[in-house]
């Protein structure tokens, strides 16, 4: 939006003399046959990362054989799909989706008000603290919930029997709220980052001028703040679920083995657990689900048409803080209570797990350093720990050159084609990490057997480039818009070339965003875990697979040091990424 | 009787006093207008009187009911005083229509439907805005914003009605018809205003009194024509415009009325005589103040007795008239004279000494 008003600004206020000169310049720009060349390859680049798996998903589902063998078309993937089972799978899937972003959604409102309306104390470290969750990888939580939460020898389930003496184990998370419960845990912070922001920013005098009309503060709030974030509300609610849909650990983790099945769930079943593997039914499920997506995408865009508000204050007046008395203490722990039950619990248990001989007997006798021994002997640790950092640090800078030539041609240029290029760009933000696998699962398969790219890293390197895009697209856009376009400009006026334009001003201005955004992709690379379960082979395992098959194997204790260290990681990066945005961006 | 009264009021932000020991009466109907340049407390002061933010010391009352007392901490929130308020963003909430946003303090109030919309549709003809009542907020312009801003305000008819620097967001035209337009609705209705404003003439033009205010403290309360002409201190006479400060020696002193002296002052380019609002000893040193439109060019050359000639260094041209800045042994002195008047290089001025007025030097 700023930049449709920077370009209207930028072709009518200038005079004419120097229209023309520009004019002159956008011509020799377009004429130029290297942008074509240029443009044609990043056209090539994002079709293979998007388009391919995308039109490979279309002939897998049609194919009646496993990829690579040969068969016939049919639509047997289909009608497989239609059975009983799947209805309850479909309607598993929508509805804890939408039992997870409801309460994540009230309790995201209570934390963002909490932390940008009230005077709380030590906001600014409960805001650390009450978003690190969501840059943890969910399989770590996943595993260490499965320990603390086990209907036998859970952690909880032994603190309350020691407190009340009884025998019941009343936790299981191994349920419909284990699922939804470990995908809160996500949506919560999540949500509160997406509508944090519109909280603070809100002109406190729309608010004041209620409490004039003599509105309370409970209706003023119900029926002026509540209804003027509504659209930022519902957009974010509806992320969120779709967010749900495409969830992969929680239902993996917490459903399948209590017999709960989801779309993602159910697509990686019949790859990997059943055999034969039924590729073609997987793949059919993975068209459904993208409709699906599709489905939700477009209610959106009809809901939020318009449907924003500009409350944003010139003046930069601080929103009227609520003064809570002693309440403020009760605040307060309800963001440290969120924090300790999502980040110190399950760090505590791998902690916990990691010493002790046998997961879920602590006894003093059974302390123990041989999980660690046993992980630092282990070649298979170090090749995923290997793999995972060569592909963090591979996949995001590629993921972020990509998104940043993407987001320059979008935002900066008026160059024919750049809707498509950006369209395709955002493609994958569509497709769940486990169908954007199948997707490439079959493109692999269909490539010449000259280029050997399947079940070596590169595999999983593309899938990861192609999952990051669009947000690695979304933070340089950001940055880009913010750029006028006289600095652009008036750099090339006074005789620097477009190469030298692009080094010396753009990337020079945009540079603390492109490493905000690479942090991101890399965080989002070392949690993925649905695309890269399906394209691994022997060798090529990035860690979460290692952890994933650690604790399939029944070897909690070990997943315990793992995923210890990479919560160490987690956080060490999270602290650098929040030190570097407080001093080049100036804002978290 | 008078309407609001603050008493001493305070407030201070951790060490840094906003506001400090304001003394203000508003007598039932007045226009009341709050001046002083940005950062002085202009603003902290209505939004106590408003109930917004609470005063740190002193007593607010209103309409004979105490409404904040700092040593007896009892404090009526906002919600509760029932006040109309106009705010310098408008703050007219999006999400409802013109008509919804008017309704809002009858909604709260739970007047009943029929009576609602009556009242609603008064208000908004009041501010000429009646055409509009379905049409969403977002899609009004500033100065119909602002309309349904005060409609909003006086919808619920409140004993008193503060506006926040209403005009500054408006372009200058619209700003001097709405201004004039609001003071006469404000006649007509006889509503007691507390008005905010940086901008003097603004003030002149409204207020039925004006309170002078710098770093939190009242300088001087009085009528537009006392403050700009009979200002109580240096500071005050400094606010309004770029006034001429002639250092001088009483002569003598002659009582006119109680507040109302003749001096007669000499000085080292100037002796004349001029006004005081107290007696002054002989032999005291003052700081006349002349303004710039009490400078008047004198025809011919030759220097009269009470005549100040020097040398033009800067003039330029305001459409009705011209302002010039004239060096008089060393020191510049501004003067306002007919755009028609034609200037030579050695000018040579008289001052009218019925506007001339004595200050503590
Ligand atoms: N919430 C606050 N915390 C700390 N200081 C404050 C706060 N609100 C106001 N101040 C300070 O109090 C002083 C007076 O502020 P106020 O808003 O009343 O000024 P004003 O006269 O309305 O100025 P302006 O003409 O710019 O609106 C300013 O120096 C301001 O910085
Ligand atoms: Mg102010």
């Amino acid at each position: 939006m700023t930049v449709s008003a920077d370009d209207s600004l930028h072709d009518s206020g200038r005079p004419a003399p120097t229209a023309r000169l520009f004019a002159a310049l956008r011509l020799l720009r377009a004429t130029a046959a290297g942008r074509i060349v240029g443009l044609a390859l990043l056209v090539a680049v994002l079709a293979l990362l998007s388009v391919y798996p995308l039109s490979m998903l279309l002939y897998g589902s049609l194919h009646s054989t496993p990829p690579g063998m040969a068969g016939t078309f049919n639509l047997d993937g289909y009608r497989d799909i239609l059975t009983r089972e799947n209805s309850i799978t479909l309607v598993n899937t929508v509805g804890i989706s939408l039992a997870k972003t409801v309460p994540s959604l009230a309790l995201a409102v209570l934390l963002a008000w909490i932390l940008a309306r009230t005077d709380t104390p030590c906001r600014g470290a409960l805001e650390v603290l009450v978003t690190l969750p969501f840059f943890i990888p969910p399989i770590l939580t996943a595993m260490a919930w499965g320990m603390l939460g086990n209907p036998q020898v859970g952690l909880l389930n032994q603190l309350y029997q020691a407190i009340t003496g009884s025998s019941a184990a009343p936790i299981n998370v191994y349920s419909y709220g284990g699922v939804v419960w470990h995908m809160m845990q996500y949506s919560v912070p999540f949500l509160f980052l997406l509508i944090v922001d519109a909280f603070r920013a809100m002109d406190p005098s729309l608010e004041e001028a209620a409490r004039m009309c003599g509105a309370s503060r409970l209706r003023t709030f119900r029926t002026i703040t509540l209804q003027l974030m509504l659209p930022a509300l519902t957009g974010g609610a509806i992320l969120s679920f779709i967010r749900g849909i495409e969830n992969f650990e929680s239902p993996l983790f917490f459903g399948a083995p209590a017999g709960i099945h989801v779309i993602t769930t159910d697509i990686y079943d019949s790859i990997n657990q059943r055999s034969p593997p039924q590729y073609q039914y997987a793949t059919a499920v993975s068209f459904v689900i993208m409709a699906l997506l599709f489905l939700i995408v477009l209610v959106q865009w009809r809901l939020l048409r318009g449907r924003s508000f500009a409350t944003v204050s010139g003046k930069g007046y601080s929103p009227g803080i609520v003064r809570l008395g002693p309440w403020r203490w009760v605040t307060f722990a309800v963001c440290m209570l969120f924090f300790i039950v999502t980040v110190v619990l399950p760090v505590g248990q791998l902690l916990i797990g990691s010493f002790f001989k046998f997961f879920g007997f602590y006894q003093w006798d059974m302390l123990t350093f041989e999980h660690y021994e046993a992980v630092f002997g282990s070649s298979e640790f170090w090749r995923g720990f290997g793999n995972t950092m060569l592909l963090g640090l591979i996949g995001a800078s590629a993921t972020m050159v990509l998104g940043g030539l993407v987001a320059y041609i979008s935002v900066r240029t008026k160059w024919r084609g750049r809707s498509l290029i950006d369209a395709m760009a955002w493609l994958p933000w569509m497709m769940p990490g486990i169908v954007l696998g199948v997707g490439f699962l079959w493109g692999f398969a269909l490539l010449p057997r000259a280029i050997p790219i399947y079940g070596t890293i590169w595999a999983l390197l593309l899938a990861y480039i192609s999952l990051g895009t669009p947000l690695s697209v979304r933070v340089m856009s950001s940055a880009y818009a913010q750029l006028s376009f006289d600095i652009e400009e008036c750099s090339r006026v006074h005789g620097a070339s477009w190469l030298t334009t692009m080094w010396r001003i753009v990337i020079a201005l945009s540079w603390p965003s492109f490493v905000v955004g690479w942090v991101l992709v890399f965080f989002g690379i070392m949690r993925e875990l649905s695309a890269s379960v399906l394209l691994y082979s022997i060798g090529s395992e990035v860690l979460s697979v290692v952890l994933l098959k650690l604790w399939v194997n029944g070897n909690a204790e070990q997943v315990s040091v793992i995923g210890l260290m990479m919560m160490v990681m987690v956080i060490l990066f999270r602290w650098v990424q929040l030190g570097f945005t407080r001093r080049h961006l100036g804002t978290l | 009787m008078s309407n609001v009264v603050l008493e001493k009021v305070s407030r201070t932000f951790g060490e840094f006093a906003a506001v400090s020991g304001v003394d203000l009466r508003v007598n039932e109907g007045e226009f009341v207008t709050l001046l002083g340049p940005s950062g002085c407390g202009k603003t902290t002061t209505l939004r106590m009187v408003a109930g917004l933010e609470q005063n740190t010391g002193g007593r607010i009352s209103i309409g004979g009911r105490v409404v904040s007392d700092a040593a007896r901490d009892l404090f009526v929130p906002a919600e509760h005083r029932a006040l109309g308020m106009v705010f310098q963003s408008y703050a007219i909430w999006p999400h409802m229509s013109v008509f919804d946003n008017v309704a809002y303090p009858l909604r709260v109030r739970r007047v009943g439907r029929s009576d609602m919309r009556r009242r609603v549709l008064e208000a908004l003809q009041l501010v000429e805005m009646a055409d509009y009542a379905d049409r969403p907020a977002p899609a009004l312009s500033g100065g119909q914003q602002q309309r349904v801003a005060i409609a909003r305000a006086l919808v619920f008819e409140p004993a008193l009605l503060l506006l926040d620097e209403p005009l500054s967001n408006l372009d200058a035209r619209l700003r001097a018809q709405m201004g004039s337009e609001f003071r006469a609705l404000q006649k007509r209705l006889g509503i007691t205003s507390l008005y905010v404003t940086h901008d003097q003439e603004e003030a002149m033009a409204l207020s039925d009194r004006v309170v002078v205010m710098q770093a939190g403290r009242v300088l001087q309360i009085g009528a537009p024509e006392d403050i700009y002409q009979r200002p109580a201190s240096r500071d005050v006479a400094n606010f309004f415009g770029s006034p001429n400060l002639l250092p001088a020696t009483v002569v003598s002193c002659a009582r006119l009325s109680d507040a109302d002296f003749a001096l007669s002052v000499r000085g080292s380019a100037w002796e004349g005589t001029c006004h005081a609002g107290e007696a002054r000893a002989v032999g005291a040193e003052v700081l006349v103040l002349v303004r710039p439109e009490s400078m008047r060019l004198a025809e011919g050359t030759a220097p009269a007795t009470g005549a100040l000639s020097g040398r033009v260094v800067q003039s330029s041209f305001h459409g009705a008239r011209r302002a010039v800045t004239v060096e008089v042994h060393g020191s510049l002195m501004h003067a306002e004279v007919p755009a028609t008047a034609s200037l030579s290089e050695q000018v040579t001025f008289t001052i009218d000494e019925k506007a001339a007025w004595a200050l503590s030097a």
